[in-house]
């Protein structure tokens, strides 16, 4: 599985970013397109100023609040220009300058120079930091496209997997018509945030749905806003599977099986899937039964020590 | 496994109707075909039509290819001919 290398633009970021930062570019307009972000981490410039600049990560964000300033502007102004410029510039992908404090000259000559955006925010520090870290801790998430539907049920993401023609679709249809919704069929965007995956719509094919026989159908049209839901976290995967694929069926219900995404594991049940089975009740079954282990409650587990009690291997 | 690159040369890429005649002709295959668009991380099923679109792979983009299967040699020419050919709009 391969998955884009998140990276973003300063110009990007500066267009994009919450508009309660109202970021506006001081200097450096040059680097706007070829310098980027790699990283949700920030870093303060703090240290880097006094002389201790090895800390300095390429893709971060740097922030200049009032400490640097102040430190700054105490200079005289030979040395505040030997501290900027031993920040390696070329390196820093750009500065944001908190609280709408003025730069010192020497730093916008500097950034200008070097094509180094210098923004600005009238946030102060925490808050920007704040702002700027969930921002891009959601937009360099990797992301990929798959195969699958994803349905919003009691609550959760399921995930439901298989090869095309088994029935994904029928299923999310049934579900919906049980008082489910659907966030995506056929295809899926899934970002790692944080631990947790969110799966969501690519915006193309929101709303539709494809069955054999019917064609592309409007979900939102024919069942209404309560059928469909904009994204959610991923919490467990059903995959479907022939019947005939089945080397061999866990008849008691104990194996778990789990799915990996972006090396996060969620739990997986495989259905057989053959005629006379009604998969939306499967399905419908193996969610609760899932809630139910999330809440401490196993079935097969139970009957299994009710079972060993009586033949006294207890 | 089967695996090989294409690149979409009809004007007018991937559309809605071209799209259509992947699926139907991928359909008609048992083995699995995946396409992969790489430069945004969108993995497609050809048999599936809401997943191909979502490709929305212009004129000019590369797609890889996976076939697994039973059939895969001749789902793999079948594809390759299929782009190869332009959906018969060249």
């Amino acid at each position: 599985m391969q998955s884009k290398t998140p990276n973003i633009s300063i110009a990007a970021f500066v267009e994009k970013s919450p508009p309660e930062l109202q970021i506006e570019v001081l200097a450096g307009n040059a680097g706007l397109d070829d310098r980027f972000i790699n990283s949700a981490r920030i870093q303060k410039l703090g240290l880097a100023l006094a002389g201790f600049a090895h800390y300095i990560h390429k893709g971060r964000i740097q922030i200049v609040g009032q400490s640097e300033i102040w430190y700054l502007s105490q200079l005289e102004s030979e040395k505040r220009t030997e501290a900027i410029q031993n920040l390696d510039l070329d390196k820093v992908s750009c500065i944001l300058i908190t609280k709408g404090l003025d730069p010192v000259p020497e730093l916008t000559r500097l950034a200008e120079d070097k094509g180094l955006p210098l923004l600005r925010t009238n946030m102060i520090s925490s808050g920007a930091i704040n702002q700027v870290s969930v921002f891009l801790q959601e937009i360099l998430a990797p992301q990929i496209t798959l195969h699958g539907v994803l349905m919003g049920m009691f609550g959760i993401g399921v995930l439901i997997l298989g090869d095309s023609g088994i029935g994904k679709s029928e299923c999310a249809l049934d579900l919906i018509t049980r008082g489910h919704y659907l966030i995506a069929d056929d295809s899926v965007t899934i970002k790692k945030v944080g631990d947790k995956l969110e799966g969501k719509s690519p915006e193309l094919i929101q709303d539709y749905l494809e069955i054999h026989g019917l064609g592309i159908i409007n979900i939102r049209e024919l069942f209404g806003v309560s059928a469909i839901g904009k994204g959610s976290q991923i919490e467990i995967c059903i995959e479907l599977k022939n019947w005939k694929e089945f080397e061999e069926i866990d008849r008691l219900g104990l194996k778990m099986h789990e799915e990996e995404i972006f090396g996060l594991k969620i739990p997986k049940f495989v259905l057989p899937v053959s005629s006379g089975r009604n998969l939306s009740t499967l399905v419908e079954t193996a969610v609760r039964i899932h809630l139910l282990r999330e809440a401490g409650f196993d079935a097969a587990r139970s009957l299994i020590e009710k079972h060993q009690l009586l033949v006294g291997g207890l | 496994m089967l695996r090989g690159e294409v690149t979409i040369i009809n004007r007018l890429g991937l559309h809605a109707r071209a799209a259509a005649q992947l699926v139907r002709l991928s359909s008609g295959f048992k083995s699995r075909i995946l396409l992969h668009r790489k430069d945004n991380a969108v993995v497609a099923d050809a048999k599936s039509i809401l997943s191909v679109l979502t490709l929305a792979a212009a004129q000019g983009s590369v797609l890889e290819i996976e076939v697994e299967g039973a059939d895969e040699q001749a789902a793999f020419d079948a594809v390759l001919e299929i782009f190869g050919d332009g959906f018969g709009e060249l």
